[in-house]
């Protein structure tokens, strides 16, 4: 299960969690909503559904929700008098009821909905209690619907948890009187209810980014959010439920026959979870089958019966196995919590005011291996990466103006490059390449994308950086380090560490593509890949399989395109306390951890596979995978290695082919 | 199980940065478009069976390169152990087109001794509106070097699989006529799982006859 810091921490990950429109099921009471008149061409059913071509988004998901949305809203307003609505709404309303009724469960509810695990805290509920509880309660829904304000937003409640995108709010808010909107910020909506729910209860917005990498920039953010049109940081699949009554309805009607109205605990939630979809359906067998077909005798009624008892019970079993599984999740999420916390502390307290003289103790070092606390992260990475070239944020500014400066007279005459010189065509495709890469970065993040709040700060960061060394340039995956920086801390200091980071003799030489260094990086990485990995060496050798295939990616861009986010910010924490030596020593924590895998495999799956890392990776198996590589060949360290290589590719390139070996 | 294969043919898919290499094999391998991808830095890799006659399966082991010219160092190192590659350019920006000839020239040296089979692919033909190479140029392009020109989409999957079949076909055809062997040491072509591997032209022709009946 993914939790909403981890949705926020991983980027490519989150592109999964958006939905996929061709998913959702034909849903014949969605249709008939945009039959019943109204609600105009503002309703947007579905994807594919024609009202959607009219709805003016020239992004089908921002119009996605809408008919969900309007679903809900009348049968919120219900309550409040729009009794006109109640015609349309008939089929739907005691499922709407109990949506609204669960949403105003606000705290309880809203983790459940994103499948969260908070909710293995609460004694778990049989699923078939639990329908029946909504349709319990759908009276005192009806009653206290309208009438609570502050139970009066499940239209919110189930937008966040559809997906929903910022600049649909205003829309969205139209249709509701003013007094039941929200206290939070609007920014918040599209996370699915999960984060959403959770950021209103622990301060909003920031309280969740500030455990992740956005610390130092939630505030703009939050008001740039608020601003931004479409775009969109995390969305989820919607679940399909609330449209089954029929079912549900025989569901209470067999348990209403056979006695077992088992009254859910009070605090129990609304089951949301996708597995037991099919009970609801499966309650259908209890039924008579329609009488244009033979009756079910009474033998196949009661194996009918038995046969759904058992699947309850299966499906109970299975709850309950789930929710202690998350209850251990959560356990040890909260003891991180608060181990990064105290560790926070630590770090603020003691370490940052002695930073020189505490730095390269033991006790730090290994507080550091732990990962840093992400509020003090950028800091540190600062410290660590030092300012050898002793950039200020004046001389940034300058170089920045000077960026800006060539852009517009690169606008002027972008048209005309062929009279121009290689070198300065050259350089002008690099500023436009620059402007096509910048949106391509962590593109399902959203964030660095046109009209996205980080955008501008990450062209200016690149600009500026072309214009101070126009020696490197712009190259590719530059943008994905600037991103983390800028994502951890302040535009001057993210472009000061930037700069000097990639200052690194390791960053340097893959920066200009200096291919004897590279050589050598490669071959020294070999050295310890023998060393430890001497089996899946060979594996490799075999296949004439040389590092340069899966390392360029992984070095260029420090590992933060090709791991979660979250982790690649831990595996940036020790490479700031170890140096280079840190990177290749990640890659073989990478192999090793999939080694039995990649054993199995031939050239092009191990290059497929290394070139695009299972998204379910962990940094506890990473890191003890990286811990257990030894970065000692006998008795030679990592630079001695790298030193001695040195020597050796002197001797052995006679042709002097940049060519990499393959 | 992995499918049987005939062959293995290694394709190498280049071009300047932001033609829509990527999301050319992506739609290829995995019949999906993404508008937004991130940009590629060395190599991907993928891969995709081809039927090219009913029964005879390649493995096309698919190298998508980075396109900024930086990386270019790093990439020519990859053509001589390729049988084929697919060129693009953007059919909606001119200098795309215009660096056709760059690449070309960078792979006549790094290719030897071997030889690549290349296909000249206009890319992004469903921005019609916004095209900057007419296809006449190209076409006339492509013949003085010899290649087949084709123009592509991978939003709208429009000649996509025709782009990667025929060029397979036409190796596959170069390969049966032995102009192309697979020899030790070089990755171009492999033989493939077949029962009694066949390496020379004759040997192919008979399994064809083994296939047909």
């Amino acid at each position: 299960m993914v939790g909403p810091e981890d949705a926020a921490a991983c980027s490519r990950r989150n592109a999964k969690l958006l939905p996929a429109p061709a998913q959702e099921p034909a849903d014949p009471d969605r249709k008939m909503i945009p039959a019943t008149g109204g609600f105009g061409g503002s309703v947007g059913a579905d994807r594919g559904c024609p009202a959607e071509a009219h709805a003016g988004g020239s992004e089908p998901r921002y119009q996605r929700p809408c008919g969900r949305l309007r679903l809900e809203g009348p049968g919120d307003q219900g309550a409040g008098g729009a009794d006109s609505s109640s015609d349309w709404a008939a089929p739907l309303e005691d499922p709407l009821r109990s949506c609204c009724l669960a949403a105003a469960d606000a705290d309880v509810d809203a983790d459940d909905d994103s499948g969260g695990s908070e909710d293995s805290e609460r004694p778990t509920a049989s699923p078939a209690g639990s329908v029946e509880r909504e349709l319990a309660v759908t009276p005192a829904g009806r009653t206290s619907g309208g009438a609570e304000p502050s139970l009066g937003f499940p239209d919110g409640h189930l937008n966040s948890r559809n997906t929903f995108e910022v600049s649909r709010r205003p829309t969205t808010g139209d249709h509701l009187p003013p007094a039941e909107r929200p206290v939070p910020s609007p920014g918040m909506e599209p996370g699915p209810a999960g984060t959403s729910a959770r950021a209103r209860r622990g301060g909003g917005f920031a309280d969740f980014f500030a455990r992740n990498l956005f610390l130092k920039r939630t505030k703009e953010l939050k008001s740039v959010v608020h601003s931004a049109p479409g775009w969109k940081l995390f969305g989820k699949v919607p679940p399909r439920e609330n449209l089954q009554k029929t079912s549900k309805i025989i569901q209470q009607e067999y348990e209403a026959r056979t006695g077992r109205t088992c009254k859910p605990p009070p605090q129990s939630s609304r089951r949301k979870n996708f597995e037991f979809e099919p009970l609801s359906t499966t309650a259908l067998i209890l039924e008579d089958r329609p009488s244009n077909l033979p009756a079910k005798s009474v033998e196949e009624a009661l194996r009918h019966r038995q046969e759904y008892d058992e699947m309850v019970a299966e499906a109970k079993k299975r709850e309950i196995k789930e929710a202690h599984k998350r209850k251990r999740i959560m356990k040890e999420r909260f003891k991180q919590e608060e181990s990064i916390a105290s560790a926070m502390v630590i770090w603020i307290n003691e370490i940052l005011p002695n930073w020189e003289v505490m730095r390269s103790t033991r006790r730090v070092r290994e507080l550091w291996w732990q990962g840093l606390p992400p509020s003090v992260r950028g800091k540190v990475w600062s410290l660590a990466v030092g300012n050898e070239l002793n950039i200020t944020p004046e001389l940034y500014e300058i170089f920045l103006s000077r960026a800006k400066e060539r852009w517009k007279s690169f606008s002027e005459t972008s048209s005309d490059n062929d009279i121009e010189g290689i070198s300065v065509a050259d350089r002008e495709a690099s500023l436009e390449l620059i402007k096509l890469d910048i949106s391509r970065t962590f593109p399902s993040l959203y964030i660095f994308q046109k009209g996205g709040p980080y955008h501008d700060v990450l062209h200016s960061i690149l600009g500026a950086y072309t214009c101070y060394r126009p020696d490197v340039g712009y190259v590719q995956g530059m943008s994905f380090i600037a991103a983390v920086l800028i994502l951890n801390l302040e535009e001057a200091d993210a472009f000061i560490a930037f700069a000097n980071l990639l200052n690194k003799p390791c960053q340097l030489a893959f920066f200009r593509v200096d291919h004897t260094m590279m050589l050598k990086y490669f071959a020294t990485f070999e050295v310890f890949f023998e060393e430890n990995l001497s089996k899946l060496f060979l594996h490799f050798k075999s296949y004439s399989l040389t590092p340069d295939i899966y390392l360029i990616d992984w070095i260029f861009t420090l590992y933060s395109k090709s791991l979660p986010l979250d982790l690649a910010c831990r595996v940036w924490d020790v490479f700031c306390r170890d140096g280079e030596e840190f990177l290749f020593r990640t890659g073989l924590g990478i192999l090793r951890l999939y080694e039995d895998i990649l054993l199995q495999m031939d050239f092009i799956h191990i290059a497929q596979f290394l070139t695009k890392l299972p998204e379910d990776i962990t940094s506890e198996k990473l890191f003890s995978c990286i811990a257990a590589i030894q970065m000692q060949n006998s008795t030679k360290k990592w630079t001695q290695v790298f030193a001695s290589v040195m020597k050796d590719i002197k001797e052995g390139d006679k042709n002097c082919s940049p060519a990499l070996k393959s | 199980m992995e499918a049987i294969w005939l062959y293995q043919f290694r394709l190498i898919v280049i071009g300047d940065s932001t033609v829509g290499k990527s999301c050319l094999i992506r739609r290829f391998t995995e019949g999906r478009f993404a508008p937004v991808s991130d940009p590629t830095v060395g190599v991907d890799f993928f891969s995709r069976l081809v039927e090219i006659e009913p029964g005879k399966r390649i493995k096309l082991q698919i190298w998508d390169t980075a396109g900024q010219e930086r990386f270019r160092s790093i990439t020519r190192a990859y053509y001589r152990n390729s049988v084929g590659g697919l060129l693009l350019f953007d059919i909606t920006n001119r200098r795309s087109f215009q660096n056709v000839h760059e690449w070309l020239e960078e792979t006549k040296v790094h290719v030897q001794p071997y030889q690549i089979v290349f296909v000249l692919v206009g890319h992004k033909c469903d921005l019609d509106t916004q095209r900057q190479v007419t296809r006449h140029e190209a076409e006339k392009l492509a013949a003085a070097y010899g290649m087949k020109y084709i123009e592509t989409s991978a939003r709208d999957a429009i000649n996509v699989e025709k782009a990667f079949t025929d060029l397979t076909r036409d190796i596959y055809e170069l390969v049966k006529r032995g102009e192309i062997t697979i020899q030790e040491g070089w990755e171009g072509v492999k033989s493939g799982f077949v029962p009694n591997v066949v390496h020379s032209s004759e040997e192919v022709v008979k399994s064809e006859r083994r296939c047909l009946c």
